[in-house]
């Protein structure tokens, strides 16, 4: 099953890319595929493609504001949690939505 | 026969203290008579004196008519005329872009520990910890009258005498002092002066004497409170401080009318203490022992009163605009006075006794490095020796100066011994005083820069007609032939006083070379004077001349056969090049120092000199700004001097230049068309050659004994400011905060990553401590954390590369492995060695 993500927090230099990072590596461990677009301080960083988003099962958006570039997920399933759950407890947010996607 | 013109009034505040001020200053070049009578309330005025200026109540756009009689009143009165209608308006726009009050900055140890504390702005930086001293509040008027000590009225004219008497003795005893005191003191002095000279006051004294058949004591009273009323009324905290040196001109006068002896000063200060008070008379200030003033507590004295200025000049914390302190103080008290950020903590518990010790200590350590960076010699990495010396006005300044490094003075400006002199000084005057400086300096050189005046500084001491350009008119050694008396006696007193030390003299806005043959020619003429009449003097004394006409720069080969050195006056420089008056705020924007065609001229000027052997040295404003000295460096410059306080930091970023990085600088520099790109190249060679790594050894703490999480905060500002990463650590902190207010930074794992961007952080920094003991992160989960990470960033800091290492370790921070590393490292080194690693 393919994801994306995009991670994005009010400073831009720590969160965003810790969420990012805690993402991607449960993911791998869950035997999942993801792509996470980060929207910090250096901007835009690995942004998702139209092809991405078209393949992707569903959106996951952590972001402690409003992200940039919403519209590309019009129509997408969406989930939306902080940035700080991405970090705590990335498992339990891909867990459920994967039970979600899966239903 | 007399000449008049009307005008409306232009200021939209109306004509208060300040443009009074102007208004006065420039009314005091005519020798004339000059009356303002206010059309609407046909109130008449006199524009010599400000109170006059003041009490005709005149508003925006009141129409008013001026009358001026005397000689040359026709030149003067267009002059007037101008000024009233466009330079004052300028002045007083200038004097309104004033910066936003300073507001408290609590520290948050304060608030959770339930302290009791009380805020006002920070006045004069510092922390100390003491007990209050309360002095009783309020000025009690009725008190220092004389009618409670039982005398009666005596004749009007006795009176009038009387009050005569009693100003004369206060005038005598301000002149004593006036010798005695450094800068502050004597502008406040200076100030009072002018009001117990103020044609106004005295005529409003009389008045009621005659009028009232009463004592000088109650007329004096009674004049002193009409004035300060109107003052106090005012919405502007500026004119409150005026009225409360009114009130202590007042108090003194009263004091020799017989009055009783003030009562608000009853309780003396025998012990060291933190002065609780709801203002405080410059006066008062002075009487107590500075050794027993800790600090001081103000309910009402504003920033730019005379007291704080004191206070900020001897280095005592002080926090003013603190509601109700006399009345929420007691007597005795121990409190803890944080100058720094405008906060007092009474009867402090152990947390924030704690809190604030670490904050002393570090004040301690600032203090020591600033000393440390003052005996620096002035030289770069590779050992090129640039002087590094001070600009003074008065010899006052001079123990200051040597605390702070100089190693000389570049530029003593003699000009301000002129002014508020009703006559010259005497040669002889002159010559004690250079004297002094040249013994002070116990060997160091001293550039004495003769008498820069003119036009734009009325000397009341010697007319020059006002003119509707002064910048380009008659000044500095132009005005020299035709007053050869005063350039006479201050190049003999020099040449005198040479023999005591390492005089130089320098003369101010040469631009031909005829006139710099002028001055040597006279020069030579004086010698033989003073060989003549048998005076010890010296006859060869290095001489040199102002850059600052653009002619001069262009022509320096051939002025360096004729003067011994150079020194490049930046403003006048600046304003001349670019034609631009300074201080119009219309035409700021054309003072560009870092202008390439700046650049080019003074790298050719330079050139020129050096090519002579001649020496090249630089006394405007911005030889203290510690950014540009690079581009001073690889201009060539060989001696920079600077307000004192500059020093330290110049000498230490100095030490840290290599000449030939800073020459390639400035090259390229040259050939950028504006002065923003030269600005960029400016920014590129800090990060290149200068500016620190996010992280270093200094960074790191592994055994940090910090028992909360405010104390963890507090460490990291301190360890960034120790390392000259932030330069405002109470603002820093505030902002680690703020941060954390939003969503606690704690990421589970024991870790926390606190961080913020902030104004305060000069170089993107990361901070490491481990601590001792684990601390309650005050998060949602409750959770415990003893590794912290904290992230320092610039505000407005563009995407860099050194920004992007911190996304690279924030990832790192996510694995289990990485975090372990931290947490085992056996030294400061390893922490480095595994955040660069991670980062590259």
């Amino acid at each position: 099953m393919k994801l994306v993500a995009v991670t994005a927090c009010p400073t831009g230099i720590a969160h965003t890319y810790m969420a990012a990072e805690q993402l991607e590596r449960v993911a791998r461990k869950l035997g999942l595929s993801i792509k996470v677009e980060t929207q910090g301080a250096m901007g835009i960083e690995n942004e998702l493609d139209p092809d991405d988003i078209k393949e992707a099962a569903a959106v996951i958006l952590a972001a402690g504001i409003s992200i940039q570039k919403s519209e590309r997920f019009e129509g997408k399933k969406i989930f939306e949690f902080s940035v700080q759950d991405a970090i705590k407890n990335a498992e339990g947010i891909l867990q459920k939505v994967k039970e979600q996607i899966g239903s | 026969m007399a000449v008049e013109f009307t005008f409306d009034f232009p200021l939209p505040l109306g004509l208060h203290a300040r443009p009074a001020t102007f208004i006065q200053e420039y009314s005091q070049s005519f020798s004339g008579q000059i009356i303002l009578e206010n059309l609407r309330n046909r109130r008449i005025a006199d524009p010599k004196s400000i109170l006059s200026l003041i009490t005709s109540d005149t508003q925006f756009g009141d129409s008013c008519r001026i009358i001026i009689s005397g000689e040359g009143e026709k030149e003067f009165a267009d002059n007037f005329k101008r000024f009233l209608l466009e330079d004052l308006k300028l002045k007083e726009e200038k004097a309104l872009e004033v910066r936003p009050a300073a507001v408290a900055l609590i520290p948050r140890l304060v608030l959770t520990e339930k302290e009791i504390y009380l805020t006002g702005q920070p006045a004069s930086p510092g922390l100390v910890s003491g007990k209050t001293f309360l002095l009783a509040t309020g000025f009690d008027w009725e008190n220092l009258l004389g009618e409670e000590a039982g005398l009666a009225p005596l004749s009007p004219q006795a009176e009038k005498e009387a009050f005569r008497q009693a100003s004369r003795q206060v005038q005598q005893e301000i002149e004593r002092l006036l010798p005695e005191k450094n800068g502050v003191e004597r502008n406040i002095l200076q100030a009072h002066l002018s009001i117990i000279t103020d044609p106004t006051f005295i005529q409003r004294i009389m008045t009621l004497i005659d009028q009232d058949k009463c004592l000088a004591s109650r007329a004096v009273y009674q004049a002193a409170k009409e004035f300060s009323q109107q003052l106090l009324e005012a919405k502007s905290q500026y004119l409150r401080e005026r009225a409360a040196d009114i009130q202590d001109v007042t108090r003194r006068l009263l004091e020799r009318l017989g009055g009783s002896t003030p009562s608000r000063l009853k309780a003396t200060l025998n012990r060291p203490a933190i002065i609780v008070a709801e203002d405080l008379f410059p006066s008062d200030f002075l009487s107590f022992k500075p050794e027993l003033v800790q600090g001081l507590v103000l309910e009402k004295a504003g920033q730019t009163s005379h007291t704080l200025i004191m206070a900020r000049s001897q280095a005592i914390p002080a926090v003013t605009g603190v509601d109700q302190a006399t009345r929420r103080l007691q007597v005795e008290e121990e409190v803890i006075l944080d100058g720094n950020r405008g906060v007092i903590v009474v009867t402090p518990g152990e947390a924030v006794k704690r809190y604030y010790q670490r904050e002393m200590e570090t004040e301690n350590l600032l203090r020591q490095r600033r000393q440390q960076q003052a005996t620096l010699p002035g030289r770069t990495a590779d050992g090129r020796k640039i002087e590094i010396v001070a600009n003074i006005g008065r010899p006052e300044e001079l123990p200051k100066a040597w605390r702070d490094g100089a190693e000389g003075i570049g530029i003593f400006r003699t000009e301000l011994l002129l002014y508020g002199k009703p006559t010259l000084p005497t040669e002889e005057e002159q010559y004690i005083l250079y004297k002094t400086v040249a013994e002070e300096a116990s060997g160091r050189p001293v550039i004495i820069r003769t008498f820069d005046i003119g036009g734009d500084k009325p000397i009341p001491s010697l007319s020059l007609p006002p003119e509707p350009n002064p910048f380009l008119g008659y000044r500095g050694i132009r005005i020299y032939q035709e007053n050869y008396e005063l350039f006479r006696h201050q190049v003999r007193a020099i040449l005198r006083a040479a023999v005591f030390g390492q005089l130089k003299i320098m003369f101010p806005m040469v631009s031909l070379i005829e006139e710099v043959r002028w001055l040597k020619e006279k020069m030579t003429e004086l010698s033989e004077e003073l060989k003549a009449e048998g005076l010890p003097f010296k006859d060869i004394i290095e001489t040199g001349i102002m850059l600052e006409v653009p002619s001069v720069a262009l022509l320096a080969d051939k002025f360096a056969q004729e003067v011994d050195f150079f020194s490049v006056g930046s403003n006048d420089l600046i304003q001349y090049f670019f034609a631009a008056d300074r201080s119009n705020p219309r035409v700021r924007y054309l003072s560009q120092p870092l202008n390439p065609a700046l650049l080019r001229l003074l790298k050719g000027a330079i050139d020129l000199a050096h090519d002579k052997g001649r020496w090249v040295g630089l006394c405007g404003e911005m030889a203290g700004d510690p950014s540009l000295t690079p581009v001073f460096v690889g201009l060539g410059f060989d001696e920079l001097s600077m307000s004192s306080g500059f020093i330290p930091e110049v000498k230490a970023v100095l030490s840290r230049l290599k000449t030939g990085d800073c020459q390639q600088l400035v090259k390229t520099a040259m050939e950028a068309a504006t002065a923003t790109e030269s600005e960029r190249f400016l920014q590129q060679f800090y990060q290149e050659h200068f500016s620190q790594e996010v992280i270093s050894h200094e960074l790191v703490d592994l055994c940090a004994d910090c028992r909360s999480k405010a104390e963890v905060l507090q460490e990291i500002a301190i360890k960034l400011q120790l390392a000259g990463r932030v330069d405002n650590r109470a603002r820093f902190e505030q902002a680690l905060w703020k941060r954390e207010d939003d969503v606690t930074t704690d990421i589970g794992f024991g870790l926390a990553i606190p961080h913020c961007q902030s104004e305060a952080v000069r170089v993107p920094s990361i901070v490491v401590l481990r601590l001792a003991q684990p601390v309650d992160w005050q998060s949602k989960e409750g959770l415990m954390v003893d590794l912290i990470v904290s992230l320092a960033i610039p505000a407005g800091e563009k995407v860099s590369q050194q920004l992007a290492l911190l996304p690279k370790l924030s990832r790192k921070l996510i694995h289990e492995d990485f975090r372990e590393a931290l947490r085992h490292a056996q030294d400061p080194g390893e922490v480095v060695f595994l955040l660069k690693q991670a980062t590259s």
